[in-house]
């Protein structure tokens, strides 16, 4: 059972990355490989202030603010600019994977290789379902749990929500339509990089310790969680991550921690191969 | 001296080896559009595999201190051998992600994720290759009778890898300069036409990936036997990276290109940082390397996206270069001018096209059953039952939205329908994949633009045509001699056919740069290059001039006398009117009505969902 209570801080986790990756996809149609890189330099700020004494809560403040201004300024003058060219999508991959590399290897080379952790009081131990979470990993579940039905509001009951599945659905119409495109795929930026940096805080927070390079692997579940519940979809993103979450840590418990990822994999390279439009979705049209 | 004579020799086979893996990746994603984000697995599987294939027994050696399988002490060359073949091997399990039409990203990272968790298998699995620390002492071919770490030696171990390099380099070449290359080039630029041309996609990026793939095998054997050792650490996914940074900054789709970017980016990085002077933190050069990777890529897909040395474009026409660089669109060239070029009226189409007699009966060709096709739930084709005959100028004609274009992409089979059967000779195709109802004569065009950017208009042409001798790997590798007198001929008769349409001028230009009516009449002249036995043509003249549209009229109509089936989707009802007959009215996903255009514009309701819609 406490492989449970694993699994479900990382599904809560990955599910606000996720969701934030999935919805930058929705709108923008980039896979955008530099997420990860963008979640451990928010991690980093928001250690930056914890180490000059703030309380590791109100850093989370800093991280999803960088976050948000980082993803915003990358999608503005990296990925549209490319994007107005009219490449191959796999160009503006390519691309991402060059700022992928600047933004964790330039954190590499201003922080140093050494490993960090914030210094946050972990809080008593609480049991609850047969499972033992501490004080500060139910405060993360409580975030994230708050964030979700932020983001499910927003989707749903706002016109801003409706604006960004009118323009992941088919931009040209939406635009057609009177949604103001630019101004739509702008916001989605701020608020999908809040999700990256507050998704990068406290997936640092939830490690304990972390380096430059922490993420790296990341990519691997955000892609694997957002493949199965299809991509572009904010509440398959939840979906998926909530079972890839699970999956990898029950795994970890039962066969071997070593090969705790190698679900994610598994998943994703069969998701890739038989439904690449997710396990609910149908191809696109346009 | 002698310190930089050792140095000089591991620049050699360092070079060598680089060069070989970016000629591999360049032949992948420079020419073929495999956006192959693991590579490195494939240079790593060669070293692995080169490593164990000649190292005695594990358990035998060493003391045990380490792991791994095999291990069946071959002497050189057959270790290379094996590992050329393993490269080509671990192709296969990949087909699955490239053969289909995936988008290129998705299936990249499939590939980028497959090398990650490769890496993490490999590393966490000892008995394997002995786990993280690696495989080490693999032995120097010939270590027994010549002292591997001699000069001599190792300068000779260069001069291998080098010639190694250049055999990889003419091979490669003469297989992307020829009717194959060609095809591969135009399944990069768009492969669904490709695909509707009848190129096999799977089989053409499964033989590029298990190309690439054994060489990549090959350049990871020569580093191991080299350096005789290798680790996970060696083969991050990161790696390729660096090597698709290489073939970026020399220029993707040019084999001299793939080798400077060799020489400039994993072996000039790597040597510059060695003359730094060290400083107080370790990982703050390998950081910065990563960094100006990162800013390398960025940068030159900016502002030089074509690389150092551009693909070189291909002139067929056998005009001398200069002339046919002269000659790329004169400006202000209109469409006027060019009907008064062409000669459409004296071609042969049936000569040229060297198209057989055909009895027209008029039978029933082409035939669908209830064939639908929803989107999201939403019906956009439903429930048509049509019949094309034979010899005959079929025109399908509708308001917009009315299902015309989504029909004709299933009968083509680019896109897969919902329900319904689709019958062609009498032979149920519904499950038939477009390239080989390509193969079996039903051709189709697109209404939007689908011609293949960089390759020229002749190119463009000659790459429709179907069984060339040249086109096909082997077909490839028997070189010039085999396929050239036929492709010479191929490539006079697109250069007579392109003369009639008026596009001579235009020959050696790269297609993207056409207008928007030119590029139509490219895609017709492709499309009849194909020999099609059925041709589907998508609104075929939009954008062109009125005059030459008719002209192209009458010389599809002459075709059908002479036995060629034509269902051609229209707007223009004047052309419906001049040429097609019968013609069939869809309207909202369901057939309307059928007739002749004066039968039908006696129909009320044909008349009415035409204005109403």
């Amino acid at each position: 059972m406490s492989s449970f209570g694993f699994g479900l801080m990382t599904a809560a986790v990955l599910a606000i990355a996720t969701v934030g990756f999935t919805m930058q996809f929705a709108v923008t149609n980039v896979l955008n490989l530099a997420y990860g890189s963008v979640m451990i330099n928010s991690a980093f700020v928001a250690y930056y202030f914890n180490k000059h004494g703030m309380n590791a809560w109100i850093t989370l403040i800093f991280g999803v603010i960088l976050g948000s201004v980082v993803s915003w300024a990358i999608n503005k003058f990296v990925f549209t600019p490319f994007q107005r060219r009219n490449l191959a999508p796999i160009t503006v991959v390519i691309v991402a994977l060059g700022v992928d590399l600047i933004g964790t290897f330039g954190l590499q080379a201003i922080v140093g290789g050494g490993y960090v952790s914030f210094s946050v009081s972990p809080g008593r131990e609480f049991h609850i379902l047969g499972m033992f979470l501490s004080g500060m990993q139910l405060i993360i579940l409580a975030i994230c749990a708050v964030v979700l039905i932020l983001v499910h509001w927003l989707l749903k009951y706002t016109r801003l929500g409706k604006a960004m599945r009118a323009t992941s659905a088919n931009a040209n119409l939406a635009r057609n339509s009177g949604v103001k495109t630019q101004r739509v795929i702008s916001t989605t930026w701020l608020i999908s990089g809040a999700l990256c940096g507050l998704a990068g805080t406290i997936f640092a927070l939830n490690t304990g310790v972390f380096e430059a390079t922490s993420a790296q692997l990341y990519i691997v579940m955000l892609l694997a969680a957002m493949f199965l519940g299809g991509p572009g979809e904010p509440y398959g993103a939840m979906f998926g991550a909530l079972t890839i979450g699970l999956a990898t840590e029950i795994s970890a418990a039962y066969i071997s921690p070593q090969y705790k990822e190698v679900v994610a994999f598994v998943v994703l390279l069969g998701m890739l191969t038989f439904r690449p439009y997710g396990i609910f979705g149908s191809e696109k049209t346009n | 001296m002698s310190a930089y004579a050792f140095y000089l020799a591991t620049i050699i086979v360092y070079g060598a080896v680089d060069a070989m893996a970016c000629l591999a990746l360049n032949v992948e994603f420079g020419f073929s559009g495999i956006s192959n984000f693991g590579f490195i697995i494939f240079q790593s599987v060669g070293a692995y595999v080169a490593a164990v294939l000649s190292m005695p027994a594990a358990a035998s050696s060493n003391g045990g201190f380490q792991e791994y399988i095999l291990g069946w002490n071959l002497p050189w060359p057959l270790p290379w051998i094996g590992a050329a073949i393993a490269g080509g091997l671990l192709a296969l399990p990949f087909v699955f992600l490239v053969g289909k039409r995936l988008r290129g990203d998705f299936a990249a990272v499939g590939l980028l994720v497959s090398a990650v968790l490769l890496n993490v298998l490999v590393k966490n699995y000892v008995p394997l290759f002995n786990g993280d620390a690696g495989i080490s002492l693999v032995p120097a071919p010939f270590q027994s009778i010549w002292n591997p770490q001699g000069l001599g030696y190792q300068f000779a171990y260069g001069a291998v890898a080098v010639v190694l390099t250049v055999l990889v380099y003419f091979l490669l070449k003469r297989v992307t300069e020829s009717p194959y290359g060609r095809s591969l080039r135009a399944m990069r630029d768009n492969d669904i036409v490709a695909d509707s041309l009848g190129k096999s996609l799977r089989r053409q990026r499964t033989s590029m990936l298990v190309l690439g793939g054994m060489v990549a095998g090959l350049s990871g054997a020569i580093l191991v036997g080299f350096i005789s050792l290798w680790a996970p650490g060696a083969w991050g996914y990161a790696e390729t990276i660096v090597l698709f940074a290489a073939i970026i900054l020399g220029g993707a789709g040019n084999h001299k290109g793939a080798i400077l970017g060799a020489i400039l980016v994993p072996l000039g990085f790597e040597e510059i940082t060695r003359f730094l002077p060290p400083l107080s933190n370790p990982m703050l050069v390998p950081a910065l390397e990563w960094v100006a990777i990162g800013l390398l890529i960025i940068l030159f897909l900016w502002f030089r996206p074509d690389g150092i040395l551009p693909e070189r474009r291909r002139i067929l026409s056998g005009e001398n270069a200069s002339v046919a660089e002269a000659s790329v669109a004169p400006a202000g060239a209109d469409s006027d001018a060019l009907i008064k070029l062409g000669n459409i009226d004296e071609l042969d189409f049936r000569q040229l096209l060297r198209l057989k007699d055909v009895v027209n009966d008029h039978h029933v060709i082409l035939s669908t059953q209830g064939l639908s096709k929803a989107f999201h739930g939403v019906n956009v084709v439903s429930d048509v039952s049509i019949s094309i005959q034979q010899g005959r100028v079929t025109g399908l004609i509708g308001p917009n939205g009315a299902g015309k274009s989504t029909t004709l992409a299933m009968l083509a089979g680019t896109l897969a329908s919902s329900g319904g059967k689709i019958f062609y000779e009498g032979r149920d195709i519904t499950n038939v994949p477009s390239h080989e109802r390509a193969q079996m004569g039903l051709v189709r065009t697109f209404q939007l633009a689908s011609e293949f950017k960089k390759l020229t208009v002749l190119e463009n042409l000659v790459s429709a045509i179907p069984h060339q001798s040249g086109d096909s790997f082997w077909g490839a590798v028997r070189g010039k001699r085999f396929w050239g007198r036929e492709d010479h001929e191929n490539i006079e008769r697109a250069k007579e056919i392109l003369g009639g349409f008026g596009l001579s001028h235009y020959a050696d230009t790269y297609a993207g740069s056409l207008s928007g009516g030119q590029r139509r009449l490219v895609e017709i002249m492709r499309a009849l290059l194909a020999e099609p036995k059925v041709l589907l043509l998508d609104e075929p003249m939009a954008g062109v001039h009125p005059n030459l549209a008719h002209k192209i009229g009458d010389q599809l109509t002459r075709l059908a006398q002479g036995g060629m089936t034509i269902l051609m989707v229209e707007h223009e009802l004047s052309i419906m009117d001049a040429f097609c007959d019968p013609v069939i009215v869809l309207a909202e996903g369901r057939v309307l009505a059928e007739g002749t255009m004066a039968e039908l514009r006696a129909k009320e309701e044909v008349v009415e969902a035409y204005l109403v819609g």
